[in-house]
């Protein structure tokens, strides 16, 4: 049986924006690439329907195997057993590890995967390999990814029955606009154009929206206000958000998220369980890795029991002499994962911080993801909003990927007769946007949970005597100093009137627009108005690609503080 | 109207058309939630606007209180502020608005319309909205400063 052909595309500049022909409208589809499990949605005309793959299954696992000449995805291929996906030829977790530097914490958290995943610590992109015939063959996330897609868009074409070229994907609250870019990259080599990327609760705040509508049958926002708390969790990420919605408006009040989930537990307790683990496994031998596969299948398992049972009993054998009989109960599984529930309280707490709410003003609790089937998950949430129970209307697995299905009908412009495509998400951003200012500070100009589209400017000053240049440094991130935020990019503007130090302005403006592209905006304010004298600077970010983390340090080692700004509110 | 007491917002400056000491006393006004008091200062448009904005400019100028924007009486409810917040967003967000070429021009729109709902919703920068604006629009009962001339006019100031 021969599949259509599809080539990936090379990694290089596609961005596929030009070829959008408006005059047939199709209906985008959902995607939720998940870090362990990937579902594809769709709107059929009355409803969601979640689509299969040839063996009748809706949720796939996310891995690609490289083991034959064609690398297989999680889409078509069958496994086996469990230990098959983790002998080294296949690549996974590919969402913890798209659009990080090998100085990531997260990609260093993943060396302990069966799969080769080198770092220099130098702030490139990690070499990452798969096992084929004793040779690490080198791959990237955004190839891995591409295949992935590729296999989803023939499931869905051939479930559709038509070609598939929009799609609605969901993106973790954490993902910066960098990892972003790679996103679109890599639906770009499979030849998908990314219609809308939508974080996690939010699809799963829009189809509360919808489910509301459907419910109240109110119109146009005069029924009441119903508040949110989602928590979405899985193996890789975990996001919060606080929704207020009437009338199938949601409107995003905050976000908040982290890369943290069911990964980080299983390597916690993979390492409780043998507490050598990494150095044993550092060197990636064939037996070690071996090893290492049986031990995650174990720990794996025995994590999904404590979901429902308060003890379990772990028998392994390693296969190198070494055995492991233990019983594990809640208790002490809870202990090992301390810090990974905590991560849980405080952004739960800071998203309802952030949202300006009360506990008690929230009406329902929406847990999804794997991770909100772990009994302590859920009675952190019912513990912190004051509540006896969950929301019960969503299937926790499928909420995402069905208000990415719903997102994608309302944004190909689909009319629903009844009136359930009648919703709108009013997005805020995830994360601040500000540029670096002296002594290496993070001044915000957008701040984490403004409401996009958005169009902010602050006013900068000189830090020298006579200083007619600056360098406008934009990063993204909540850290106060830069080092620990994302660069996006960074530009000079030159032409400041000489004058002494904290006198010149420069302005400095940052627009999202209806379509989620930053521009920065920086230009001299000039007194009088001779005021053709220099163009403002306008520059769409992000503009770094591969190696952003040698860019700052060596514009620090070029320019030192020559070239720095300070905010004007500190003189004043 | 260049009103230096209303701090700066949406609309970007423009960067080079007005006198220096204006830009400055802006500048010192300008409070980090700008965002929120919000005016309509009419700019002049530069090339550092992106071209949507002199046609929701247009608009913005035309319309002057945040009232007038959300369509609600200055007596509203936070009930009927969220309710023409909502309202407003269905029509004009941009992801509510299909034809791609007027997806910008929405933007500026919704932008205007959410810094009226977020100063208006919220109970302490709608008192400070409040006594800014009041003066401006009630300039006939000012009855405070006043009691016995609640049809103060300019040829009764005369004749104090």
């Amino acid at each position: 049986m021969s599949e259509p052909a599809y080539t990936v595309a090379s990694d290089s500049e596609t961005t596929g924006e030009e070829k959008t022909s408006s005059a047939f409208p199709e209906i985008a589809i959902g995607i939720d690439i998940g870090t362990a499990q990937c579902s594809v949605a769709v709107w059929n005309g009355s409803q969601v329907e979640l689509l299969k793959n040839t063996r009748n299954q809706k949720m796939m696992r996310s891995y690609v195997n490289f083991k034959d000449d064609v690398p297989l995805g999680g889409v078509s291929n069958q496994l086996s057993h469990e230990h098959e996906m983790l002998s080294g030829a296949a690549i996974f977790n590919m969402k913890r590890l798209i659009g990080r530097a090998d100085t990531d914490p997260v990609v260093h958290a993943s060396k302990s995967l069966p799969f080769l995943v080198q770092t220099l610590d130098i702030g490139v992109r990690p070499f990452i390999g798969a096992l084929v015939n004793n040779v690490w063959r080198s791959t990237t996330p955004e190839e891995v990814l591409a295949i992935y897609l590729l296999e989803l868009r023939a499931m869905a074409e051939v479930a559709l029955k038509r070609p598939i070229r929009n799609v609605v994907l969901t993106i973790p609250v954490s993902f910066n606009r960098f990892q972003v870019t790679r996103i679109e990259r890599a639906c770009a080599m499979a030849g998908l154009h990314v219609l809308r990327l939508m974080p996690e609760p939010t699809a799963v705040a829009l189809l509360y929206a919808q489910q509301q509508q459907q419910t109240i049958h109110d119109n146009m926002g005069s029924g009441s206000e119903k508040i949110a708390l989602i928590f979405n969790m899985g193996a890789g990420y975990c996001d919060v958000a606080v929704t207020a919605t009437a009338g199938g408006v949601s409107q995003i009040k905050a976000l908040a998220g982290s890369p943290i989930g069911g990964e980080d537990m299983l390597q916690n307790m993979m390492r409780h369980l043998l507490p050598d683990s990494e150095i044993l496994f550092s060197n990636h031998g064939i037996s070690e890795i071996k090893s290492m596969g049986l031990l995650r299948v174990a720990t794996q398992d025995a994590i999904h029991k404590l979901t429902s049972q308060t003890s379990v009993q772990i028998d392994v054998d390693l296969g190198n002499g070494s055995k492991i009989c233990k019983v594990v109960d809640q208790e002490e599984f809870q202990e090992v994962n301390k810090k990974v529930f905590e991560k849980c309280e405080s952004l739960i707490i800071q998203c309802l911080r952030d949202a300006k709410g009360e506990p008690e003003d929230v009406t329902d609790i929406i847990a999804v993801g794997g991770c909100s089937y772990i009994p302590k998950i859920r009675n952190l949430l019912m513990s912190i909003c004051k509540k006896q129970e969950l929301y019960k209307g969503m299937n926790p697995l499928e909420a995402a990927v069905c208000g990415a299905a719903l997102e994608g009908a309302v944004a190909s412009g689909v009319n629903d007769p009844f009136g359930n495509l009648d919703l709108l998400t009013i997005q805020v951003t995830p994360l601040a946007i500000g540029i670096q200012a002296v002594g290496n500070n993070f001044v915000p100009i957008i701040p984490r949970n403004t409401t996009m589209p958005a169009r902010k400017e602050l006013v900068f000053t000189t830090v020298h005597d006579n200083q007619t240049g600056a360098l406008i440094v934009v990063y993204e991130g909540e850290e106060k100093k830069v080092e620990g935020n994302h660069l996006l990019g960074y530009f000079k503007i030159i032409g400041i009137p000489p004058a002494p130090r904290g006198v010149p302005e420069i302005n400095v403006c940052m627009d999202i627009d209806a379509s989620n592209v930053l521009r920065v905006l920086a230009g001299v304010v000039l007194p009088g108005s001779q005021h053709h004298g220099i163009p403002v600077m306008e520059v769409r970010m992000p503009t770094v690609d591969d190696g952003h983390g040698w860019c700052a340090e060596a514009l620090h080692r070029t320019y030192g503080s020559s070239l720095d700004l300070d905010t004007v509110q500190k003189k004043i | 109207m260049l009103s230096v007491s209303s701090p700066l917002i949406l609309t970007a400056p423009a960067f080079s058309a007005r006198p220096a000491t204006q830009a400055r006393t802006r500048v010192k006004l300008a409070p980090p939630h700008a965002f929120a008091t919000a005016s309509t200062e009419n700019y002049t448009s530069t090339s550092y606007l992106p071209p949507y904005h002199p046609h929701y400019m247009a608009a913005a100028a035309a319309c002057s209180s945040f009232y007038e924007i959300l369509g609600i009486s200055t007596g509203a409810s936070c009930q009927e502020i969220k309710t023409a917040y909502r309202r407003l967003a269905r029509t004009c967000h941009p992801d509510a608005v299909l034809a791609t070429n007027l997806k910008d021009s929405s933007a500026g729109e919704f932008m205007r319309i959410h810094a009226a709902y977020s100063t208006l919703s919220d109970p302490e920068k709608r008192a400070d909205y409040d006594r800014k604006l009041l003066p401006r629009y009630r300039p006939l009962t000012a009855t405070a400063f006043s009691p016995g001339y609640r049809r103060r006019n300019w040829e009764t100031d005369q004749c104090w």
